[in-house]
């Protein structure tokens, strides 16, 4: 298999309608090989004879329900099943994924969040290499260059080390750029609790990081302050 | 229980005071009729004045005027017998009845008693006994005779009498109170149950049986209506979440051919456009239908909570970094105040839910404010309670929602329109908190939810 989009993909569900416009989707999105059930009995039939690599599959079935045909499909392959339900109860989502679904999505759907959970799915199952990224990004603000393997950071005077703590904040911030991150998820990345008591100690981190990646800690460009709420890391031009 | 005991109480209390003024009031009566009496016997003169009255004069008796006229009016006849011999020498209106001699034996034995049954009263005078007499059967006479330590005795007893009478009085009313609360204690443990719902079998024997079978009665109806309304709800319930389930395929197709043509590039723009709009409304069908299922799963106590510890300060921050984080449309800011003391404060609840009626108040400011707004998150504490504020300088809640918001003690009252608000109260209901909604004096609206906190944590 050279992608994802060789999978043979088996979408199960008793609206014809849906299933029709199912496939005009994964087709436009390119996946080629697609089958389609509409109930129990023809999804066992046609995923026996046809092994799919990736089932798509409803929950309410005529004769028999998705949390069922999971459990037999899963005593016969380890091909990945994205749920699409019109039960949006957290009961069911939950049942589905404790039950090994891979994922799991409520009625209606926009086709570009299913297109995109669904690739996600068959990524992780047949190219994993893909997502584990074992290199942890490098990137600069300004004139300075972070790397997050090595954490250090370089100036045009020289080269700093991070402390353990500055690189799980740095790490955190750098994660979610652009993006207001507040001081509990700060605090719980780098001492697994919510911020109350903290306060002072990330306060602490965060000026003693500023002193390394700002270059004027006391007027900071990249690492700001949003009052009442965390930290933003702006400007990250990443490699 | 309690009550209970506080009416036997003032049970015995009461017989106790009734006993008391009943003695009060005897004892009145008897002094008033004493002092009555007495003042019948004495009203013009005393005997001995009677017998003063009878003067001699030159071997002739004389009665004065006055005194008799007194003895033919209020009494009946008057004499004198003389001192030796025992005759008759003075006499008034004397019954021919009377003796008019009499021996030592005669006079004691009339002295002070009665005279062929005419009362009389006697007096003596240097000559003689006066003696007066009534008309027979007017005066009751019985002579009283004690040992002198009984009454000597009898002064001392009186508060000693009163006293036993009251005790009597208190513990005859205990008696008979305590058979009256043992027999109206199952009636009140059966109405206690009634208003908890339990089914209630009382025993219909004895005095209060009738009561008991009534009481009976009224709880198994109670029972019958709760059931028959309870399964009402739940059709409801299940009927609008079936339906919410079913119209989510049809959506789903409608959904997904609106976003393929939206995106479609061999499309003209404008029908592009308009498929955009099929595709937003349609996502706004979406959230109504979830906002109805969860709105009527609250209102029935059929949405499971998932209750665990939750800081209202770190709820508060999240949900406001994800509304910047997602991207505010310009025009928009959100200020986020957190009081200090309340940094530490949990409350036990849904941690997704209270993030719903966060998002609920934001996204209600956000909605109703096309101009943009600036709005304001707060959360204060005062004891054990935190009032979270959401505010904007908006236009503000419409009249007629505001009363209906405040007002209405049943959130299915309120106008279909704003299932989002409806929404938070309930959440803010199922967690034992209050909403209160205001348009503020320099415009704009504020929520302020109250949610309590739990008791022995963050103190």
């Amino acid at each position: 298999m050279k992608d994802i989009f060789e999978c043979k993909l088996l979408i199960v569900d008793d609206e014809p309608e849906l299933l029709k416009m199912l496939d005009t989707i994964l087709r436009r999105e390119g996946f080629q090989r697609l089958v389609a059930a509409a109930d129990c009995h023809a999804a066992r039939r046609i995923f026996a004879s046809e092994r799919p690599e990736g089932v798509i599959l409803d929950v309410s079935l005529p004769d028999g329900d998705g949390f069922s045909l999971l459990r037999e499909f899963r005593e016969k392959s380890a091909a990945p099943v994205l749920f699409l339900s019109a039960r949006d109860e957290d009961e069911n989502r939950l049942l589905g994924l404790g039950l090994g679904a891979d994922d799991y999505m409520t009625k209606p759907f926009l086709p570009r969040e299913l297109t995109l959970r669904l690739k996600a799915v068959l990524n992780r199952t047949y190219f994993p290499a893909a997502l584990r990224q074992t290199a942890k990004p490098v990137f600069k603000l300004g004139e300075t260059e972070i790397d997050l393997n090595s954490g250090t950071v370089s100036t045009k005077t020289g080269q700093l080390a991070l402390t353990a703590k500055e690189f799980a904040l740095l790490e955190k911030l750098y994660e979610s750029h652009g993006h207001i991150v507040t001081g509990d998820s700060l605090c719980h990345a780098v001492w697994g609790d919510d911020l109350y008591g903290y306060e002072n100690t990330l306060m602490v981190h965060i000026r003693r990081l500023r002193e390394k990646i700002e270059p004027e800690p006391s007027a900071p460009q990249y690492l700001l302050t949003v009052r009442g709420l965390g930290y933003k890391l702006t400007g990250a031009d990443g490699k | 229980m309690k009550s209970m005991m506080k009416i036997l109480l003032r049970y015995v209390f009461s017989a106790a005071g009734i006993a008391l003024i009943l003695l009060v009031v005897n004892f009145t009566v008897l002094v008033v009729w004493t002092i009555q009496s007495t003042g019948i016997a004495q009203k013009d003169y005393s005997i001995a004045q009677f017998a003063d009255g009878l003067t001699l004069e030159n071997g002739v008796y004389t009665l004065s005027e006055p005194i008799r006229d007194t003895i033919t009016t209020q009494y009946q006849w008057a004499m004198l017998i003389a001192n030796d011999g025992g005759k008759v020498i003075w006499s008034l209106n004397l019954p021919g009845d009377v003796p008019r001699y009499y021996t030592v034996t005669d006079i004691a034995s009339f002295s002070r008693w009665y005279l062929n049954d005419y009362p009389v009263t006697v007096w003596a005078r240097s000559e003689g006994l006066f003696v007066l007499g009534r008309e027979k059967g007017s005066v009751w006479k019985y002579s009283i005779e004690e040992q002198q330590t009984m009454m000597d005795n009898f002064l001392a007893c009186i508060p000693a009498v009163l006293l036993l009478n009251g005790f009597i009085a208190v513990l005859l009313a205990l008696l008979f109170g305590l058979r009256l609360f043992r027999s109206l204690k199952p009636l009140a443990k059966g109405i206690e149950d009634m208003a908890e719902n339990r089914p209630v079998a009382l025993s219909t024997k004895g005095l209060l049986g009738a009561l008991a079978s009534r009481i009976n009665q009224t709880s198994d109806k109670l029972i019958t209506q709760e059931a028959a309304l309870k399964k009402r709800d739940d059709a409801r319930t299940t009927w609008i979440a079936g339906v919410s389930h079913d119209i989510r395929t049809p959506l789903s197709i409608v959904m997904g051919y609106a976003s393929q043509l939206e995106e479609d590039p061999e499309l003209p723009p404008a029908k592009r456009e308009q498929a955009g709009v099929i595709r937003s409304h349609s996502e706004r069908i979406k959230a109504l239908v979830s906002d109805l299922n969860l709105a009527s799963k609250l209102e029935y106590d059929m949405q499971p909570l998932r209750k665990k510890t939750v800081s209202l300060a770190v709820l508060l921050r999240g949900v406001t970094a994800g509304f910047i984080n997602g991207g505010l449309p310009n025009g928009y800011t959100i200020d986020i105040k957190i009081n200090d003391n309340t940094q530490n404060f949990f409350v036990e609840g849904d941690e997704e839910l209270l993030k719903r009626a966060l998002s609920n108040l934001i996204g209600n400011s956000i909605k109703h404010n096309p101009d943009g707004c600036a709005i304001k998150v707060a959360l204060q504490r005062d004891g054990m309670v935190c009032t979270l504020q959401v505010s904007d300088n908006g236009t503000g809640f419409r009249q007629d929602l505001l009363e209906n918001l405040n007002t209405s003690q049943n959130p299915s009252e309120l106008p279909n329109r704003g299932l989002g608000l409806t929404i938070v109260r309930q959440i803010i209901k199922v967690h034992g908190g209050t909403t209160a909604c205001y348009n503020l004096p320099q415009g704009g609206g504020e929520a302020v939810l109250s949610l309590p906190g739990l008791a022995g944590k963050g103190g």
